[in-house]
């Protein structure tokens, strides 16, 4: 099989790489220091499993997993983790594939010859059973068949139409399945803004409120030269944010 | 093959349930020891129950003036009768007992008491309607029923005083015990910090094959770190070993975190006796780590001074504040901190304190300690 290792730590890397070579029939397609490296890894090198560590700099193994289950075909994951006690039970509950570190050779093996694929569904219910679920630090926008991760600080608001929502940076925009409700959900009111019933603001972004002479309030914004509309219903909640 | 595969999985199985004893932050507490009361369901309070009765129908016995023709009949009908109360109380309280550990402490042992005393009070009268059913006496209610009453409810009430006293404190010894041991157990945990130990574990397996030497090495500081943690809490230690022992953290650390982590060491001259409390430095130093080093994917480095300022030992750890990360922001490391500030307290009172800064993208930590055994 070929296999993508991934994991922060430059000798439990080499561990990885050495036990493979001496149980045989593996090759071993690349190396990964974090999440989004294991997802630019996975879209060049097209690997058939991939041994994630959990707890990882700016994106952990779960998260890259998330995105990469949104891949056309993607690959299995078997987690290595040194203690995680919730997520051990929630992948026990869920039967995602893991290996506790110091990795063993006869466990590698056995987890390599029956690793299976997993299920966004899995992933979300064992991000679920954390103390703290995780919030993603990127949105994955699918492109041409592939994946493409865009930073959640770099996105500038969220606007919903009929049937998807457009993300939109100082210089793409892009379209994704999702819904507003379950953005706003997991970001929460700390990162985005309800301005409008379909449109999420990234305060990050916000330059500022002001009012129009036909009475209604708009958002200023500091990277786009535009203006968008606060619709009557958020305007008291859109001038406590101001204010604060 | 098919075998091996499941032996690997039973013992798989075997190692998580181990490690979910011995590691669970929530380790849930029998239901058995919860209660201001004691559980009176249980096979050993009943055994204590039945114990006092028995003593009380000795004492009875011996005191009072002769109700049938020998002793040894005289103690059996007063053992019946008092095993009965006390049984019968027993089962009252174990039916009763989710009820009454629902009542604050003070109602619950009233109602238990008064509780109690109804018990007595029937099987007293239960034993009166039996004694005339089977002819012993003319009727139900004799002339003696009143003094029969009156004196079986003021023996009760002192005997189930006592006993009441009696078996919750052995109860609340129990307990506190048993807290003691579990907190005991959770400061340990949390001062070995699993993560970091598996993760070390791991690459010192990494290491054996491609470095025996620094394998070795990092088998001696983990050796010598893990000791000092399982040590006692309340050892001073001179402060050129607490420093020692924190670089043999931080060498750990580095095999770990390879390049990513820099420490810039500033030591100040200190009397050669002075002392500070073991472990101050290391989960400071871990705590950097964890919160600033971690997080960033090309590291940074970690600023410890050590000076001594006015008769004080002055310890200055600063750390990069990740930011610009989607990632809330965990760079306090609250708990950690809250700990030491603890630790402090108890060994110098008010007059150590621990500060926390944040300036310039960094994360700046300030312990000041007063100097102790510095001088003659």
């Amino acid at each position: 099989m070929r296999v993508l290792i991934v994991d922060d730590e430059k000798l439990a890397r080499d561990r990885l790489r050495e036990l493979l070579v001496e149980i045989g029939d593996h090759v071993i397609v690349g190396e990964g220091r974090n999440g989004n490296e294991a997802v630019e890894r996975t879209i060049e090198l097209n690997p058939d499993v991939i041994l994630m560590d959990i707890r990882m700099p700016t994106m952990d193994g779960l998260e890259a997993a998330m995105h990469i289950m949104g891949m056309e075909n993607p690959p299995s994951v078997i987690f290595t983790t040194a203690y995680d006690q919730h997520a051990l039970d929630a992948f026990e509950l869920n039967a995602v594939d893991y290996l506790l570190k110091p990795i063993r050779k006869d466990r590698l093996a056995n987890a390599l010859s029956k690793a299976h694929k997993l299920t966004l569904q899995q992933l979300q219910q064992v991000n679920e059973a954390q103390d703290e679920p995780m919030v993603r630090s990127h949105i994955s926008v699918h492109m041409r068949g592939n994946i493409r991760l865009v930073p959640v600080q770099d996105i500038i608001y969220f606007m919903a139409d009929s049937k998807y929502v457009t993300i939109r940076t100082a210089a793409d925009e892009h379209l994704i399945e999702d819904s507003l409700v379950n953005l706003e959900q997991e970001f929460g009111e700390k990162m985005f803004l309800r301005i409008h019933r379909n449109a999420l603001v990234s305060t990050l972004h916000i330059r500022g409120i002001e009012k129009t002479p036909a009475g209604t309030w708009q958002v200023g914004l500091k990277d786009l030269d535009m203006k968008l509309d606060v619709s009557r219903r958020h305007v008291s909640s859109v001038r406590r944010w101001a204010k604060r | 093959m098919d075998f091996d595969k499941e032996t690997a999985l039973a013992r798989a199985k075997q190692a998580f349930a181990q490690l979910r004893v011995y590691l669970d932050p929530d380790l849930k507490e029998q239901p058995d020891d919860g209660g201001f009361l004691p559980n009176f369901c249980n096979g050993l309070t009943l055994l204590n129950v039945v114990v006092i009765a028995q003593m009380l129908a000795f004492v009875i016995t011996l005191v009072t003036r002769r109700i049938s023709p020998n002793m040894f009949e005289d103690l059996l009908l007063i053992s019946i009768f008092i095993q009965w109360i006390a049984l019968s109380s027993a089962a009252a309280m174990c039916a009763l007992r989710n009820y009454l550990n629902r009542l604050p402490n003070q109602r619950a042992f009233v109602m238990a008491y008064l509780l109690l005393l109804c018990v007595t009070w029937l099987v007293s009268e239960a034993s009166m309607w039996l004694l005339w059913l089977f002819g012993r006496i003319p009727v139900p209610h004799p002339e003696w029923y009143a003094y029969f009453q009156i004196q079986n409810l003021s023996v009760a009430a002192i005997v189930i005083a006592l006993a009441l006293q009696y078996l919750m404190a052995r109860q609340q010894l129990r307990r506190r015990t048993l807290s003691e041991a579990r907190a005991k157990m959770q400061a340990l945990r949390a001062r070995l910090r699993p993560h970091f130990l598996f993760n070390s574990m791991n690459i010192i397996a990494s290491l054996t094959r491609s470095a025996p030497t620094k394998a070795e090495a990092a088998i001696e500081d983990m050796a010598d770190l893990f000791r000092m943690m399982l040590g006692d809490d309340e050892n001073l230690v001179p402060i050129k070993n607490e420093i020692a022992l924190a670089k043999k953290y931080l060498n750990l650390e580095a095999l770990r975190l390879d390049s990513r982590l820099n420490v810039d060491w500033d030591i100040g001259t200190f009397p050669r006796k002075a002392v500070m409390p073991i472990l101050t430095l290391q989960p400071l130093l871990e705590n950097s780590i964890q919160h600033g080093i971690e997080p960033l994917p090309a590291g940074g480095n970690i600023g410890v001074r050590l000076r001594e300022e006015s008769d004080n030992i002055e310890i200055r750890i600063t750390n990069p504040l990740p930011s610009g990360s989607a990632h809330k922001p965990k760079t306090s490391g609250g708990s950690t901190l809250d700990d030491i500030r603890q630790r402090l307290a108890s060994h110098y009172g008010d007059s150590a304190k621990l500060d926390v800064n944040e300036g310039e993208g960094r994360f700046v930590v300030t312990v000041t300690l007063p100097m102790r055994g510095g001088n003659p």
